[in-house]
Parts: C-alpha cells; structure tokens; sequence
C-alpha cells in the first residue's frame, strides 16, 4: 500500500527514473563544466576527475598513491575503531547490569556526549603531533558512544521473562551472563557497531584534514592547497567508497544476527 | 513432601493492594487451578511462589520452606513461552539440565524422552521461530518437565494459543497429569478448562485479591469417571461437569457485577 | 546495601525495595561523588603534583584565567560571546537552509514513489560521503570565509533531514493512509493534514541529527580555517599551545550544543500535543 498520494509505480518505471535521474545528474555536471560556463579548475568535468582518479592509482601525490593514502586511513580507523568498539561494547554491557556503575559513568559520558569528536584534534595534536595516536583518539571519540549506548541499552533492556525463566531453571549468575545477557544484547551491539563505524570514519576524515601526514584526508588538503580540484574530488570518491564497503559488511553482519532469531 | 502453602500472603504495589491475607494450601501431588477476574493478582501468586516476587506480609511456603528465590524444583511454564530465541529447541530444553549438573549422556537421554512425550522429535536444531505457537509452548513445558521439578507452576499457559490448539494441548497436559503427577499450581481465564484440568479450582475475587472459595473437583470427576471419556468434548458434555463450570461462573459473576456497580 | 552488591539485574529484589524517588535520588548522589571525585583527581594531579603537564593538560585555576580571559578581555580577536555568536549564526544559517529544503523533499519523496525513484539513485552516490569530506572542495569554491562553512554545513544537515523524514513518511501505519484515501482526501491536502503530522516523530529524530551533524561540521570547517568562531578559537589556541583556552572552547562548543538541542527538544514537545508525555 503506498503510503503516498500516489499510485505504486512498476519496476521498470522505478528503473528508469533512477537512470533518468543519475544521467541527469551526471549530464548537468558534464554540461556546467563542459560548457566552459566556469573555469576547468573550479569544476571539472566528469571526464578530468575519473582521469586524475585513475592517475593516482598508481602516481603519488602529497607522498604516495591513492591506494597507499587510503591504506594509511583504513589503518589508522581500524585500530581507533576497535579501540573504541573493544571499550565501549563491555563497558556498556557492564553498565546495563550494574546500575551502581551505570550511575557512575552515565553522568561523566552525558557531559561529554556534546562535545563533537573533531573538537578533540587540538588536544591530540597537541598531545599526538602528526603522529598516529591523534587521529586514533578523534576516531575513537567518534566511534565510542553509540559503541556504548548500544551496548548499555541491548543490556539494560533485556526483556525480563528471559531472565526470569534462566533464574527458574537453576542458572548461575555466570551462565546468566553468557548465555542470555549476552546472546540477547547482540542485536543491539552490531547496531551500535555500525553507527559507532560510520562516525568512527567521518571522524577519521575530519580528523585527517587537520593533523596528519598521510591519508586521504591529508592527500585532499594537499590538493586544495595546490588548487588541484580533481584531486580533491578523487579523494570524496575514495572515501565515499570505503564508507560505504564498511557500512554493507556491517550491514551483512547484522542481517545474519537477525536471521537466526528471525528478525529477518 | 511438596505442598505449596500461602499463609495470609499480602502484596502490596505501591499503595495499590493487588492481594489480601491470601490463604490456600495445595498438597503434595495435587493439581490446582487458579481462577478469577482479570487484575486479581493470581499471576501475583503464582510469582510468590515460584519466588520471582514476595509478599508484603505473610507467607509463602514450598515443602514448608519460606519461598526465598527461584529455583528448578519450582519450575515455571510462562504464558509468553520465554523460550531463548537464539537456542535451538535442543540447547533451550538442556538449558535447566545444565545448571544441574547432570552428566551428558543422562542430559541426551532425558531430554530425547520428554521431547518424545511432547511430540517434538526430529525439531531438535530447530529455532523457536520456525515453530508454530502451540510447538512453541510444548517447548517450554518440555523445558520445565525434564527437570523433573517436585512443583509445576504454569501461568495461563495457553493463553496465547488458538482454541483447536488449546484443546489439543489440554488434552496432551491431563494425560502426562495422570500419568506423572506431580503438584501444580495453574492460573487460567478459562473456567472450563480449570474443570478439565484441576484437582480442586480456587476462586480468586477481584482486586484485592482474596480466595473466595475452593471446589473440589476430583471427588466428582472419579465418581463420575470422566477418565472413561477421552475427548474433551465429551467430558464437556457431561451433567457433571456443566454443574461445576456453572456454579464457578456464577460464582465468579459475581465478581464481575460487584465491580461494574 | 543489599541493593548494591545486587546492582546485578535481577528483577525481582530491586523492584520491590527501590521506589523510583529513591532510585532517582541515589542516582544523582552517585553522579555528584563521582563528579567530585574526579574533579578532585583533575586539581590533584595537575597542581599540587604535578604529575601532568601544564603543556599538555591544564589545571582548573588555568581553565579559569582562561575563561575569564576570553570573556573579559577577547582572545583571537574577539570576546568569547562573539565568537559564539558567529559559530550559533552560521551553524543556524546552515542548518535552516539545509531543513528548509531537505524535509520538504523527504516528504514529498515519501508521498510521490516516481520522485523517490528519481532522485535516490543519486543520493545514495553522495551520502556515502561524509559532510567533512565537502570542506576541501568547499574552500576551492568559497574561500576560507563564511559561505563555504555554510555549504559544508547545509550538506551536513540536509543528509538526516531528508533521510528521516522520507523514513518517517513510509512508516506511517497503512492503517491511516486508506483511512485518508477512502475519506477522499488527496494530494496536498493528504500531505499536510496526514502524512507531515504521521511522519512528526521521526522527522524530529531527523531535525535533532541534523543539529549534531551542524555543530560538528562547523567546528570541523572552523577548525581547517576561519576567521572567527569557536573553532577558531581552537585552532589559535592550539597553535598558542594554551589548553586551558583549548578546553574553554570545547566547554563552549558542548554548551552551546546542548542548548540548541534542549531548544529543540522543547519546540518537539509542543508540536506534538497528541503524543502522551514521555516520563
């Protein structure tokens, strides 16, 4: 039933608006740029930015290639990332169930909570330089509350007949906590996962612009500086791309969770 | 010995009184239902018992022991099943067995017996939410009988299955009864089948909740010989059970009439 | 304290013995402890110790002559409500085009499937991208001032207002939609008297994302470079080497978040009377 005012449209049509709408697109950009109605360097054309992104695949620019930018980015986000996801997710789980800790460190993470992660860079620049703990400390701000609000609230909400019924059978606290805790919280801790990951990545790449010697970020600000506006736009491409490769592996991961309980 | 006794059981929530100086003594092996309007506070019960909640003055004793904590020698049958979602029905009936330390090879054969009873052989990997409703529950009941529990405490049990499977499993539950009995304290809606089912029916009035009065059923149903009978329709239809369920009814009516003035 | 040591989840204990007041109550006390106690770690190890830096982490007297210093005397320019000022101005400025734009658009997309059709394929090219990867490319076009922190900003917040209000259109229960539909009401009037009221939750789940995608992205932009604003305030702090203003101006960042976030939370409350109060 659609929930519009109109009436459902077929696959086919639904497939060719989607084409109509990338060629338009595309074809007002190539047209703008094409047309000369502004300078090559301000927007170049499709075309310029697909040839300057296979260029760098295997050129260096700013200190290396583009694949070697994006390796150094990855590098520095996997370990912030699971920095951020192997203290947030127990520690959120532990909240959950002690409320005594809960009281604790809700109050210190609420003060904190707006606090937005880029605001960190000063301080990991002046803590870290250039060097990799900056950009791991800016990831790990992105990254660490929905890894921990996630976390507490699958803990916290347990439905309560799950625990009613292990405590009828005879389960030790332990067993409570191994086996219905935690399998009952999963649903929400890949959730928080996914969100922890794709702010974990935005914050990678704000982090980047500012203090680092290498990465995408940094091959981008490089790019501005040297007016090289392709450049620029191959480095969205890149990271665009990564983002959303780390989001579908999230995604899968969650889809598998779900279809064992047949939440799917 | 496992009686359940409740000694002049108050509960109180929060300035609301669900239950009053409940008094009410099941014996050991016998089964008794529990019926009344909604909200009187017969769930309230049965959690007292099965020490998922306490009272706020009186008692409540299992084999002359204060309730203190929940435990496998009470085991509860919930009417939303709380099976695990995430355990096979194998991994969610071994569950209990577990905690008991019971040696493997003994866990596979009781378990592979009591799922043999209910009729679920062969869905052993499956996960709760390939099974229908009705499976569902005979899970969970499964999950409590392997354990071999002195008490069975069910909480309207089928309340959430539709009326052929209810029947069936009304049936399936008087035939293990009769069979193996063992003390149970079961909470219904349904009238009739508190008749079917229980040895005696105690008649809860509405909130707060007293025990207004206890019929005996059994006497009546071995002198009759309903047993003689196998289908629930035909017991249905017997003289004697129509004068029982009616004199409950009535006698609950009045509940209800008292509380719409 | 029985309760304490069964700070464990178990649900019967607990209910019976804590009333909420007593929860709430034991709850702010632990906060306040806890509060104290790291306050008193925080002077501790920073001053009469020492065991931390200056250079790297200030003491609380630092933090206040910085705070003082900015609000009295001006520190990169300016006093410290202006450059709160200019940061609350662009960040509302960006933030209203972006809503102003994108919540019509989601719902319109919500209500119209070939619209949706149309312009999805080409929005799910461009959200991958994260609104601070556009800061580059917004200073080739617009210079380090004011516009290009409104572009990055306005991509920002469009992203959410768009998504959550398309979401919240389609969740909309069937139910009400043929409710509409065999009431004989349609097109604008449909829109406006079912769909935006329907879709009122998650468009404002929409409108507080964007707000937090706003602030973050504009202390970013002010950070790679300004003239004025908070995130300028860091980037000099920073190159002044001087944490105390570094942590006065993330205070300050937080704060101002905060209250437009509370505001927001208040104008929710009112545009949705139908809602039953949430506790």
């Amino acid at each position: 039933m659609s929930a519009g005012a109109d009436r459902r449209p077929s696959k086919a049509e639904i497939w060719l608006l989607g084409a109509a709408g990338l060629a338009t697109f595309f074809g007002l950009w190539a047209a703008v740029s094409g047309f000369g109605l502004v300078s090559p360097r301000f927007l170049p054309s499709p075309a310029a930015v697909a040839a300057r992104a296979f260029f760098l695949l295997d050129h260096p620019f700013a200190g290396a290639s583009l694949p070697v930018h994006v390796l150094s980015s990855l590098g520095r986000y996997a370990l912030g990332f699971l920095l951020a996801a192997c203290i947030g997710v127990p520690l959120g789980l532990l909240m959950g169930w002690y409320r005594l800790l809960d009281d604790m460190v809700t109050p210190i993470f609420d003060a904190l909570r707006f606090i937005a992660p880029i605001a960190w860079v000063p301080f990991a620049a002046l803590w870290f330089g250039t060097g990799i703990g900056g950009p791991i400390m800016v990831i790990f701000a992105g990254a660490f509350p929905p890894c921990l609000i996630n976390a507490y609230r699958g803990a916290r909400f347990v439905d309560i007949k799950f625990l009613e019924a292990a405590r009828t059978l005879g389960a030790s606290n332990l067993r409570i906590i191994l086996e219905v805790l935690l399998p009952a919280s999963v649903p929400s801790i890949v959730s928080g996962l996914r969100v922890g990951a794709g702010l974990g990545w935005q914050s990678l790449v704000g982090a980047e612009l500012i203090v680092a010697s290498s990465g995408v970020g940094y091959m981008m600000v490089q790019g501005q500086s040297a007016v090289s506006t392709t450049t620029v736009v191959s480095g969205m491409i890149a990271i665009g791309i990564v983002g959303y490769l780390v989001d579908l592996m999230l995604r899968k991961l969650q889809a598998v969770t779900q279809r064992r309980r047949g939440l799917a | 010995m496992s009686t359940i006794t409740f000694d002049k059981a108050s509960r109180i929530f929060e300035s609301v009184v669900a239950i009053e100086e409940v008094n009410l003594h099941v014996r050991d092996k016998e089964f008794v239902a529990i019926v009344g309007p909604s909200g009187c506070g017969k769930t309230t019960c049965l959690r007292m018992a099965a020490g998922l909640d306490f009272p706020s003055s009186g008692e409540v004793r299992v084999g002359e022991r204060k309730v203190v904590a929940p435990g496998p020698d009470r085991a509860v049958v919930f009417q939303q099943f709380a099976l695990f979602p995430w355990k096979s029905v194998y991994d969610n009936v071994d569950f209990g067995l577990r905690n008991k330390s019971v040696p493997s090879s003994q866990r596979r054969d009781r378990i592979a017996a009591v799922l043999k009873v209910m009729n679920l052989e062969g869905y052993e990997r499956s996960f709760p939410h390939q099974l229908s409703g009705g499976m569902q529950q005979r899970v969970a009941i499964a999950r409590a009988y392997v354990l071999d529990p002195a008490v069975l405490l069910m909480d309207e049990p089928f309340g959430a299955l539709d009326a052929q499977t209810r029947v069936l499993m009304q049936e399936e539950l008087v035939r293990l009864a009769r069979v193996n009995p063992r003390t149970v304290l079961f909470i219904t809606h349904g009238v009739e089948e508190a008749v079917y089912l229980a040895d005696r029916v105690a008649i809860m009035t509405r909130r707060p909740g007293r025990i207004k009065e206890v019929m005996d059923i059994r006497s009546v149903r071995e002198a009759e010989r309903w047993e003689n009978r196998t289908r629930i329709e035909d017991v249905m239809d017997m003289e004697s059970f129509i004068h029982l369920r009616t004199a409950i009814w009535k006698s609950l009516r009045e509940e209800k009439s008292t509380e719409e003035t | 304290m029985h309760s304490l040591l069964l700070g464990f989840i178990t649900p019967f204990p607990d209910s019976q013995e804590d009333s909420p007041l007593r929860r709430s109550r034991r709850r702010v006390l632990v906060g306040c402890c806890t509060g104290l106690a790291l306050f008193a770690i925080w002077t501790i190890t920073t001053t009469i110790t020492s065991l931390v830096s200056p250079g790297r982490f200030p003491s609380p007297p630092d933090v206040w002559a910085a705070a003082r210093q900015i609000v009295v005397v001006g520190y990169a320019d300016d006093k410290l409500w202006q450059h709160a000022l200019h940061s609350l101005r662009l960040v509302l400025m960006g933030f209203a085009v972006a809503v102003a734009i994108g919540l019509p658009l989601g719902i319109w997309m919500g209500a119209y499937r070939r619209l949706d059709a149309f312009v999805t394929p080409v929005f799910s090219i461009l959200r991958p991208i994260p609104p601070l990867a556009w800061i580059p490319l917004a200073i080739l076009w617009l210079g380090l001032g004011d516009a290009a922190k409104i572009m990055v900003i306005f991509f920002a917040a469009f992203v959410p207002s768009v998504i959550n209000s398309h979401a919240g259109v389609r969740t909309i229960e069937p139910h009400l939609i043929e409710a509409s539909r065999t009431l004989g009401v349609r097109g604008f009037a449909h829109i406006r008297e079912v769909l935006v009221p329907g879709a009122m939750p998650m468009i404002f789940t929409g409108l507080r994302l964007s707000l937090q995608a706003s602030w973050t992205t504009l202390v970013a932009a002010e950070l790679v470079g300004a003239l004025a604003g908070l995130g300028r305030v860091l980037n000099v702090a920073q190159q002044d080497i001087y944490p105390a203003m570094i942590l006065v101006a993330m205070a300050s960042v937080a704060l101002l978040g905060w209250g437009t976030t509370r505001l927001l939370d208040v104008v929710e409350s009112r545009a949705m009377p139908w809602i039953a109060a949430r506790a």
